[in-house]
């Protein structure tokens, strides 16, 4: 393949592996890399992986969007649904469910709501979010912010939005929060996964032309890295090519 | 004959003028106005100027769960007292009026949840006293979700959550056609929750982009989105939805909505000047929707985003 491995393939290739055959999963609101990744794991390895819970069913989008509400998005899809089905489909969960916000934290907890003040006296109002039962009614979540810095990666989050692991197993239990939860954390730099006894976010894997000093700086809360850091496996020539020629036509993951 | 006269039915149809003094007056009673359609798709916005221009103020804003331009406009043109919809972004960035004026407390924006917001439209379209919801655990917003009380469950003894009826005292919603009557068809792929709102609002008014004969609505009643008998006033607005898309018909003009943000991010910054125009450029100036389509670039315009909405 020509071209550089781009960070936003690198984390479209590293979700679309952890989907599997026969799931039911969704992108969530910033559907670019998550609907990627679904569509990339359909190409490979899953092609009875069903996408729904978002009001459609299996869109064939021509290209990638960034937001898949949007009839063009959907290309020609199986079925339309609306938000009554949705309330339903909150309710039962998905097997798999995408987020990213203004800020996340070390437990996997999420912001969209304000950074600083209160929520009525904010010193930043974010946009909010609609759904917020994925997160623990869906057997797993995946974060996967487009940027990786000490600013929306820090220790607390001001409001948790989206909950992750809250502080830990105690909390989460105390909170009804029975699933999974956040499992992998994709960005342009690395991938972080949770300490299964602490459920304290630690980092996995740097990509290629990254270092675990470098992630550190960017992170706003120790990541405890010990050792040798490995390397995500990048994008197999198999991958890319099928991504770049099926799915991202118009390189909207290089832009 | 007998002398009998065969009563005519009434028309639904009127002009955007008499619905904005409609929705305008019944608000007065009672601010909850509710949008249908999400974010970029299915905004009544025609509906939203012509109630601006007709005075519209102090409004509570209810929508499905994700709405962005139309919000910000209306906040913009300080129509708005309360926010209470879950989401509120342009979605490639966020909506800079609705960030000021949260920011300095002159609009209220709730902290809800898209279930809240479904199960209150689901209690008062079904005519039930709450809804049960039992899928909210652990975030924030539940500590300040004013509509959510807890509950138990009758029959497991569960802690759970319940919403009142939301009733919006007037409902907006845009759809593709509709006949006389106020039978209304989405053509679009996504109809939100524009049904149930239909069903859960006093008041129903309904853009469209034409009026049908009857027979279309005869011929297939299946296609009926939105029966006549939750539909109070509807009325043609070619391009009714602008700057948001009404599929297949045409699609959204991010051009429109990101030049209206970058007004409002220079608003943020100091420099008001550039919105004011706007606002008198499209909302309060055009005498009606031929006038609105020339400020916004005409038929040149128009043709571009019907093309992009074929283009799939």
């Amino acid at each position: 393949m020509s071209g550089a491995v781009s960070p936003l393939e690198q984390m479209v290739v590293v979700l679309a592996r952890d989907l599997a055959d026969g799931e039911l999963g969704a992108a969530g609101a910033a559907a670019l890399v998550p609907m990627a990744a679904i569509m990339l794991a359909r190409e490979m390895h899953a092609p009875n992986l069903t996408i729904g819970g978002e009001m459609f069913f299996n869109p064939r989008p021509g290209r990638l969007f960034a937001s898949m509400l949007d009839d063009r998005a959907l290309g020609r899809c199986e079925a339309a649904e609306t938000f009554i089905e949705l309330f339903g489909h909150s309710h039962h969960g998905l097997d798999f469910f995408f987020h990213s916000g203004l800020q996340h934290d070390a437990f996997g907890n999420i912001n969209l709501h304000h950074v600083g003040g209160t929520l009525h006296a904010p010193g930043m109002r974010g946009p909010g979010a609609a759904n917020l039962s994925y997160c623990h009614t869906s057997t797993r979540f995946y974060i996967c912010p487009t940027h990786h810095s000490a600013r929306n990666f820090v220790e607390k989050v001001d409001f948790i939005t989206i909950p992750g692991h809250l502080s830990g197993p105690e909390a989460k239990r105390a909170a009804g929060l029975v699933r999974e939860g956040p499992r992998l954390v994709v960005t342009p730099r690395a991938v972080l996964d949770f300490d299964p006894v602490t459920l304290r976010m630690r980092l996995k894997s740097v990509h290629a032309g990254h270092g675990a000093a470098e992630v550190q700086r960017h992170t706003g809360f120790d990541l405890a890295i010990t050792g040798e850091v490995p390397q995500t496996a990048p994008p197999t020539d198999a991958e890319l090519r099928i991504l770049r020629e099926r799915i991202d036509t118009t390189g909207a993951l290089r832009a | 004959m007998d002398g009998h006269m065969t009563p005519g039915r009434r028309s639904k149809v009127t002009g955007l003028e008499q619905a904005a003094i409609l929705a305008r007056d019944a608000l007065q009673e009672r601010p909850e106005l509710c949008l249908g359609g999400l974010f970029k798709q299915g905004r009544p916005v025609a509906l939203v100027r012509a109630l601006l221009a007709a005075g519209g103020r102090g409004l509570h804003l209810y929508s499905s769960p994700g709405a962005g331009y139309d919000v910000d406009l209306m906040i913009a043109a300080g129509a708005v007292a309360e926010v209470f919809i879950p989401g509120v972004t342009l979605e490639n960035r966020l909506c800079p009026n609705f960030r000021s004026a949260v920011e300095s407390g002159q609009v209220t924006a709730h902290a809800l949840d898209a279930l809240t917001v479904v199960g209150g439209l689901m209690a008062a379209a079904h005519g039930v006293p709450f809804q049960p919801i039992d899928a909210l655990r652990g975030s924030d917003v539940l500590r300040h979700n004013p509509l959510l009380r807890e509950i138990d469950c009758p029959f497991t003894g569960r802690r759970i959550h319940a919403v009142g009826p939301i009733r919006p005292r007037v409902t907006f919603l845009h759809a593709q056609e509709a006949d006389r009557w106020g039978n209304l068809r989405h053509l679009s792929t996504m109809v939100y929750a524009d049904q149930l709102m239909a069903r859960a609002s006093d008041l129903v008014i309904a853009s469209v982009d034409r009026i049908v004969p009857d027979d279309v609505i005869l011929d297939d009643p299946t296609r009926v989105s939105v029966p006549s008998h939750y539909v109070d006033a509807v009325v043609e607005v070619p391009f009714g939805a602008h700057p948001t898309a009404s599929f297949p018909h045409y699609a959204m003009d991010e051009e429109h909505i990101d030049a209206y943000a970058d007004l409002g991010d220079a608003a943020r910054a100091g420099d008001g000047g550039g919105l004011a125009a706007y606002i008198a450029r499209h909302v309060t100036g055009p005498k009606g929707q031929d006038d609105y389509l020339a400020a916004i670039g005409g038929a040149a315009r128009l043709a571009r985003l019907e093309a992009q909405a074929r283009a799939r």
